[in-house]
């Protein structure tokens, strides 16, 4: 599963929302229109079983989708993300701050306010 | 009602005093000098056949037990009974329509729809098989009943030749009727413990080597690692 929902903050990058795998081939993904299988292998230098399964994942949490390309006698995954980079962390951050509005309420509010104000 | 140790007793009483008595010591002398022989040869139709044999022996010795029995109706009789029966009716019923589960579990397709030439491949080493495939980028292949289920991710990856030879070993399968069920539900009823997969499996590469030749199983082995 990718798991957003597990915020590990003293990761660097993408990786406090994805593990490493994820957020590389996140990368790439957004860094390009579409991309096979062999293609992101071959950028990221991450060994297709894990790619492979990787991406399963990432298209099932909706971050990533495909779709079947058949030219003459191959057939392959064209993949390509769901949503800009923006869009996605966009979607992150909103999802974090109603958990913390959720959690600690007007503290929380408070709190963003002042952050706003400190930068 | 009897209790377990009555029916210990009662099993050795009626064992002594039968006339199946050197039967039943054949049945479990062979049964144990197969299973030795199966724990020494390294060849895998020989260890499949010697693990068959010696299950089957078993079972025998078993069978010829029970029929010795002059103790009435006995609880563990009884429950050994219902499980080989409930058993041996779950394997024989899945084993002709499991794949059908499979089919709509990975909602698979035929691979007529993207590959033209694989169910001619495989209809000619397996008569009425259908190939199928389904969406994960996993390279994955495995046979039920008279199906072979291919990823879109081992499509992508393989070439032709080594599509063969993924599909020439999931036909032996099916010629076989293997992952045999059979040996499986042998193990099952004499509550022994044995992965065939591994000598089934080599059976298999044998097959496809023959069918494909050995340069493309070692390529397609190659890319999954």
């Amino acid at each position: 599963m990718v798991k957003v929902d597990r915020i590990n903050i003293s990761n660097e990058g993408l990786t406090k929302f994805f593990s490493p795998i994820e957020a590389q081939i996140m990368g790439v993904l957004w860094e390009n229109n579409e991309m096979m299988t062999a293609e992101i292998t071959k950028m990221t230098g991450i060994p297709l079983s894990s790619v492979a399964g990787t991406l399963d994942r990432l298209v099932k949490a909706d971050f990533a989708q495909r779709r079947v390309e058949n030219q003459g006698k191959r057939v392959r995954y064209v993949y390509s993300a769901t949503t800009t980079a923006d869009n996605a962390a966009n979607a992150i951050t909103t999802r974090i701050l109603d958990s913390l509005v959720d959690t600690f309420g007007a503290v929380a509010i408070e709190n963003f306010s002042k952050y706003k104000n400190d930068k | 009602m009897t209790s377990i140790a009555d029916e210990i007793i009662c099993y050795a009483e009626c064992v002594n005093n039968s006339d199946l008595l050197p039967l039943i010591t054949l049945l479990v002398v062979a049964s144990l000098l197969l299973f030795a022989f199966y724990l020494k040869t390294k060849t895998p139709i020989q260890r499949v056949s010697s693990f068959a044999g010696a299950q089957t022996s078993m079972l025998g010795a078993i069978a010829a037990t029970f029929s010795t029995m002059e103790c009435g109706r006995m609880l563990t009789i009884e429950v050994y009974l219902a499980y080989v029966l409930i058993s041996t009716g779950i394997m024989l019923f899945l084993q002709g329509s499991y794949y059908r589960i499979l089919i709509r579990h990975h909602n698979a397709k035929p691979i007529s729809d993207i590959v033209d030439w694989a169910d001619d491949f495989v209809n000619a080493l397996s008569e009425d098989s259908q190939v199928y495939y389904f969406d994960l980028a996993i390279p994955k292949a495995f046979a039920s009943g008279k199906a072979i289920f291919i990823s879109i991710g081992m499509l992508e990856i393989f070439d032709e030749q080594e599509l063969k030879a993924v599909l020439a070993h999931e036909a032996w399968h099916l010629r076989h009727n293997n992952k045999t069920p059979i040996l499986r539900q042998l193990s099952l009823m004499t509550f022994t413990k044995f992965r065939p997969g591994q000598e089934l499996e080599l059976m298999a590469d044998r097959f496809a080597e023959e069918i494909v030749g050995k340069g493309a199983l070692e390529s397609a082995r190659a890319k999954l690692v």
